[in-house]
């Protein structure tokens, strides 16, 4: 759209109708002094394409002229479409005409329609105008509706800018659409994604949930009620078999058959039991018989061998007592002869040892000799080597005699030392002369030390007395060196060192002799004396010469005599035996016969102590108990074979009778199930749970059908969403693109190399970044705002002409603060645009604007 | 009233002609959980009290007929252990309606052995009218009708529930009425199905049949009666009862369907194709009065377009408010992505990217089907919020 004319009639001081134009193409400039219209102007073209014309609103009124009346205002514009006038009036007859030609194309409504769609730029998206209002600098200024104004006029121009960034963001409809999904996705669920607490996802989950609890419930209590059903069932069927009259008679009569049959086999029992008894006590009595009688004979047998054997016995201890006799007789005799031979032994052993010994002392004499020898010369080494070691005890040993050596070199070092360090002398005696100068007696020659206190005999002269000073350490060395050695020869009582080499000599010497004798001695009796004493003891002594007989013979003798005595030992021992034997053979004949007396005694007490009886009686007794016996036994017999089964009978009773307390035990239980179950079962059907659960059922599925509903509603709001952000934000940094590339080159004829950042969600200018600093708008001065603001509108109104909808550019007293040089810079930036743009600027500086050339335009009355 | 045996005569002979009511599946006591309805609704509650309303068309249909006997040939009521106060209302019911004996037969929803209390209660308390078959042993309802009823003992017999009636006796020259309660068709091929030819084989003059809620007629003396009042989108019809007018044996019976149903239950297609004005498709099935007793679902199918669509659950909406239920579905409805409908979005920048993307989700064949429904949803939301926003 371009304008081509304004028109305003009865607007604020313009009481008539003037009129600005024709406005051409490219910058155009309406420069006046204050007060001349240019801002009313402005105002009014503004309310022409804004205010409807219905509206009496502040800025409608604003227009009122001062005498009053409607004010109207008309453009002609054009369009790709041609040429076209609007018009309106307000407050008074208001109306909107548009006009082609002189062709009414529309009024009213519809001419707001057609003049909101040229602005707006309708479906086929807007195309606006751009404006710049006196003293809004920045582009976020303004009232709040002008700040929203101007923010969707920047939406709705970023959205047509070019082709291939059609509508780029989606303009206000994407924002309605965002809203709308945002609001309805936000009734749902929160901003985490999940059911909102009090929406309607949260509902229906918690609605499924419940109604899910309650089916569950029912579903149990239906299928309680249908198992108390089958339960009653059973129940009834069993009470009925249980209360059956014919069943009940026949337990009855099964009952007491038993119990009869019970009683007649106890009965029966009790009859065998005692006949038993009587079995028993039969029995009792022919076993009593047969022991008695038993017992009698065994003890008359017992006391008839008892006398036989005590006479046996009486008979061989006659025969023992003479045996006894007889070997005591032998006995006395044999040990007579055994002490005899035992004495002729003795003496015969006795004459052959002395024989023996007599020999033996012949043969040890030579070796008693010798032993007698060793051991005298053995007490004279003992003797010497004794002497020898009693010399050494005090002596010097070499040790010692090392020491004094040592102590006797330390005083000759030190004298050496001293009379090194002393002043030496030496007398030059003169050819011929003989005289001789002697220190303390002896004649000097070659040099010698100054001795301490010597004396010089001069001959011929007289002495010389020395005093010799200094060397008193080395005087002190010799002191303790001398002091030592003397007091060590005093410590052992020796007068010199000679004295001393000479004791330590004959020490020595008196070692090397006991030691020789000790040699000798350990030669002579390695073991030492007394078993050379001992050795010579064992020797005896040759004894005197007697007689005794030839040795052969007192071993003859000897051996004679011990034979003797041996043979007589052993017939004695022979003896004592047979003696012994005797004895022990008396003794146990003896115990034998007190033993069958014993028994013989006993046997007696026992048949004394039997009943008297005639044996023909017991025997007649134990034959009629048999008899007894014999006939209860068969009667035991019969009365068996004819039992009945007691335990058979007491268990039937007992089954019988368990069976019968089970039963009424069973239908008392049975009545109080039924009666329970009958009022579980009315309960349940009153309530009507079946059809309670049928509901819950359907009201579940209900539930589930609207939650699921939910769920997709939910995906689909998401989905949505997520295809509304994403397409616009790449839409948004498609939209920078055209924006920056517009702009750079604007912003480069104030401030090379700067450029503009954006705020992401009002798109506007935030930032201003200068020599890499980025600087906030609103710290700017106030003409570098304006400035921006300008250029921004301007690289806008390009991209819009580039898309075949140019805007044109309306600037109302933009550049206020700027200063001179700045000014023609945007001079430049204007009319840099202005070959693609229609602008129309406004201004009061006319000195200032005079320079920006343009084609001018006048409000002029019409 | 008295059974109305109308004499006549027929072939020279003095004909007696028996006449009752066969009906079935009255489902008292179902509370209709499912249906949704506006929380200012009435609906579940409506529906409720037209199936008790039943109990009076019954009677009253029995009436205008001249029948005396009213066959409920099983599921009267829906659950085997319905509240005190559906039994005893129903009950009462029944009992209100002078000279109409009752004879009802425990279907597979009040089987025997499931509802044995509410049989229990019907036979010790429901009054000399009302009489519970309890047992499949014949019962002379009338002179010269012998009513043979199979009672369901069990919700899945797992048998031919009419497997008695062939041995049942009666005595001769009377009519033998059948009364049973089960499916014709053996979907399951369990044998526990009603044979077809069961009249012929049990030599009935007539077998009433409940379970269809539909009427059904299997052959000139088998027929389900169907339910007084519809309660499901199958049948497409108000609910009926049979007037059965019985002759002599062997001869066939006449019936008469009267509409007893208060609510129409209808499920209509609406199949459409691209270029199709969906609104004025839908108009065309709408039924033009009555709506506030109609319930209505309706099955959009086919392939549309984005403003089809939109038209259509506009159209939808604007319509429902107007019936006793009304439900589009459109989980069967293809949508075509035009161009032109993706340009009234936008014809470029963002929302037509947005757009552009949902579009290719939608038809992407590589996706899965929920990817792909909520794609194509959520496309179809962006065009109303463009759509409603232009507006």
């Amino acid at each position: 759209m371009k304008l081509r004319s304004v028109t305003l009639c009865n607007v604020r001081r313009f009481a008539g109708t003037v009129e600005v134009g024709p406005i051409a193409d490219g910058l155009n400039v309406l420069s006046d002094a204050n007060e001349q219209g240019k801002s009313t102007l402005f105002d009014a073209i503004q309310a022409l394409f804004f205010a409807p014309h219905g509206s009496a609103s502040k800025e409608v009124k604003s227009l009122r002229p001062y005498s009053g009346g409607a004010p109207e205002v008309s453009a002609v514009v054009e369009t790709a479409d041609g040429v076209f006038t609007l018009s309106k009036r307000w407050l008074g007859k208001a109306q909107a005409q548009v006009h082609r030609g002189d062709r009414l194309i529309a009024q009213g409504g519809a001419a707001e329609d057609w003049i909101s769609a040229l602005v707006t730029g309708g479906e086929a998206g807007p195309s606006g105008l751009i404006w710049v209002r006196q003293g809004l600098l920045g582009l976020s200024e303004g009232t709040q509706k002008e700040r929203e104004a101007t923010l969707n006029a920047r939406r709705d121009l970023l959205s047509s800018v070019t082709g291939e960034v059609e509508q780029l963001t989606g303009g206000r409809r994407m924002d309605a659409a965002l809203t709308l999904c945002r609001k309805e996705l936000l009734d749902y669920a929160t901003a985490t994604g999940r059911p909102r607490k009090d929406g309607p996802w949260n509902a229906a989950e918690e609605r499924l949930a419940e109604v899910t609890a309650r089916r569950d419930a029912l579903q149990k209590a239906v299928e309680d009620l249908h198992d108390a059903l089958a339960l009653r069932k059973r129940r009834r069927a069993e009470l009925a078999e249980i209360e059956d009259p014919q069943a009940i008679a026949l337990r009855k009569d099964r009952l007491e058959a038993a119990e009869k049959a019970f009683e007649t086999a106890k009965t029966h029992a009790d009859a065998l039991a005692s006949q038993a008894q009587k079995v028993d006590i039969a029995r009792l009595s022919v076993t009593s018989l047969t022991a008695r009688q038993t017992e009698r004979r065994e003890v008359e047998a017992e006391v008839a061998e008892a006398s036989a054997a005590l006479a046996q016995i009486a008979a061989r201890c006659t025969v023992s007592r003479d045996a006894v006799t007889e070997a005591e007789l032998a006995r006395q005799h044999s040990a007579r002869i055994s002490a005899s031979a035992q004495t002729a032994s003795k003496e015969a052993a006795a004459l052959c040892r002395k024989v023996r010994d007599h020999a033996a002392a012949r043969q040890g004499q030579a070796r008693r000799a010798e032993l007698a020898e060793r051991l005298r010369l053995a007490e004279i080494a003992r003797s010497a080597a004794e002497e020898a070691r009693a010399q050494t005890v005090g002596g010097l040993d070499e040790k010692a005699l090392r020491q004094l050596e040592r102590l006797a070199s330390e005083m000759q070092q030190a004298r050496a030392v001293r009379d090194a360090a002393a002043p030496q002398v030496s007398v030059s005696y003169e050819a011929g002369q003989t005289g001789r100068v002697t220190l303390n007696g002896a004649p000097v020659e070659a040099p010698l030390a100054l001795p301490e206190g010597g004396v010089f005999a001069l001959p011929g002269i007289g002495e010389l007395h020395l005093r010799v000073a200094g060397g008193e350490a080395q005087k002190a060395q010799v002191a303790r060196a001398e002091q030592a050695f003397h007091e060590a020869l005093a410590a052992r009582n020796l007068p010199s060192l000679d004295a001393a080499q000479r004791a330590a000599e004959q020490h020595a010497a008196a070692l090397r002799r006991a030691e020789e004798a000790a040699t000798r001695l350990e030669t002579l009796a390695p073991k030492g004396l007394e078993p050379l004493h001992a050795d010579l003891a064992a020797i005896p002594a040759l004894t005197s010469d007697e007689t005794l007989p030839d040795a052969d013979a007192a071993e003859n003798a000897l051996v004679a005599a011990s034979d003797a005595a041996l043979s007589a030992q052993e017939a004695d021992v022979r003896a004592a035996a047979t003696l012994a034997q005797a004895e022990s053979r008396l003794s146990g004949d003896l115990a034998a016969q007190a033993a069958a007396a014993d028994r013989k005694r006993r046997a007696d007490a026992r048949l004394a102590a039997l009943p008297p009886e005639a044996p023909e009686g017991l025997a007649d007794q134990l034959r009629r108990a048999v008899l007894t016996l014999e006939a209860e036994e068969a009667l035991l017999r019969d009365k068996s074979a004819a039992a009945p089964d007691l335990i058979g009978a007491k268990t039937t009773r007992d089954r019988l009778r368990s069976v019968a307390e089970k039963t009424e035990t069973e239908r008392v239980s049975l009545r109080e199930d039924l009666a329970k179950l009958e009022t579980q079962i009315s309960l349940a059907a009153e309530s009507g749970v079946e059809e309670a659960l049928a509901e819950a059922t359907e009201t579940q599925t209900a539930a589930a059908r609207t939650l699921a509903h939910i769920q997709f509603e939910v995906q689909v709001l998401r989905r949505l969403l997520d295809a509304l952000e994403q397409a616009r934000a790449e839409a948004r940094d498609r939209y920078f693109a055209p924006v920056a590339k517009e702009l750079r080159p604007l912003l480069h004829l104030l401030w090379p190399d700067a450029e503009l950042e954006w705020e992401d969600q009002t798109l506007l200018p935030s930032h201003l970044v200068r020599d890499g600093q980025s600087e906030a708008l609103d710290i700017l001065s106030g003409g570098t705002q304006e400035q921006i603001a300008l250029l921004v509108r301007l690289a806008f109104a390009r991209m819009l002409a580039h898309a075949g909808r140019p805007a044109p550019v309306i600037l109302d007293d933009a550049l206020i603060f700027s200063d001179d040089t700045r000014i023609e810079r945007m001079f430049d930036a204007l009319h840099r645009q202005a070959g693609d743009l229609q602008i129309l600027v406004l201004s009061c500086r006319q000195r200032a604007f005079r320079d920006l050339g343009g084609h001018k335009l006048v409000l002029r009355p019409r | 009233m008295c059974s109305r045996l109308i004499l006549g005569r027929r072939g020279g002979a003095f004909m007696a002609e028996f006449r009752f009511i066969h009906s079935s599946d009255l489902h008292l006591g179902r509370r209709f959980a499912s249906m949704q309805q506006a929380s200012d609704d009435n609906l579940r509650g409506r529906l409720m009290e037209a199936r008790f309303d039943a109990i009076a068309k019954l009677a009253g249909v029995a009436r205008a007929e001249g029948a005396g006997h009213i066959l409920l040939a099983g599921d009267t009521f829906d659950t085997p252990a319905p509240s005190a106060a559906v039994l005893r209302q129903a009950l009462a019911a029944m009992r209100d309606e002078p000279g109409v004996q009752w004879w009802l037969l425990p279907g597979n929803h009040d089987n025997l052995r499931e509802a044995e209390p509410l049989w229990q209660h019907i036979a010790q308390q429901g009054g000399e009218t009302i009489h519970p078959l309890l047992r499949a042993v014949p019962v002379e309802i009338a002179p010269g009708v012998t009513l043979l009823p199979c009672p369901i003992t069990h919700r899945d017999m797992g048998r031919d529930p009419s497997a008695d009636l062939p041995a049942m006796p009666s005595p001769e020259g009377n009519l033998r009425l059948g009364l049973a309660h089960g499916g014709v068709v053996d979907f399951t091929e369990s044998g526990a199905h009603i044979p077809p030819d069961r009249d012929r084989s049990a030599r009935l003059d007539y077998l009433a049949l409940g379970d269809w809620h539909g009427g059904v007629e299997v052959s000139a003396r088998t027929h389900y009666s169907g339910s007084p009042e519809q309660d499901r989108f199958t049948h497409g019809q108000r609910g009926h009862c049979l007037s059965v007018t019985l002759t002599t044996p062997g001869q066939a019976p006449h019936l008469r369907k009267v509409e007893t149903g208060t609510f129409l239950w209808q499920q209509k297609d609406c199949a459409l194709l691209p270029g199709q004005d969906a609104v004025e498709v839908l108009q065309r099935l709408l039924p033009t009065s009555g709506r506030r007793a109609v319930l209505l679902r309706v099955l959009a199918s086919g392939r549309c377009r984005l403003p089809d669509q939109a038209a259509l659950t506009e159209a939808a909406a604007e319509a429902a408010p107007e019936f006793a239920y009304f439900e589009l579905r459109s989980d069967a409805l293809a949508l075509d992505y035009e161009t032109a409908d993706l340009d009234a979005i936008d014809k470029g920048g963002a929302l037509r990217m947005a757009a552009n993307a949902l579009r290719a989700a939608a038809e992407d064949d590589a996706a899965a089907a929920e990817d792909r429904a909520i794609a194509g949803a959520a496309l179809g939301r962006l065009y109303a919020y463009v759509r409603a926003g232009a507006e």
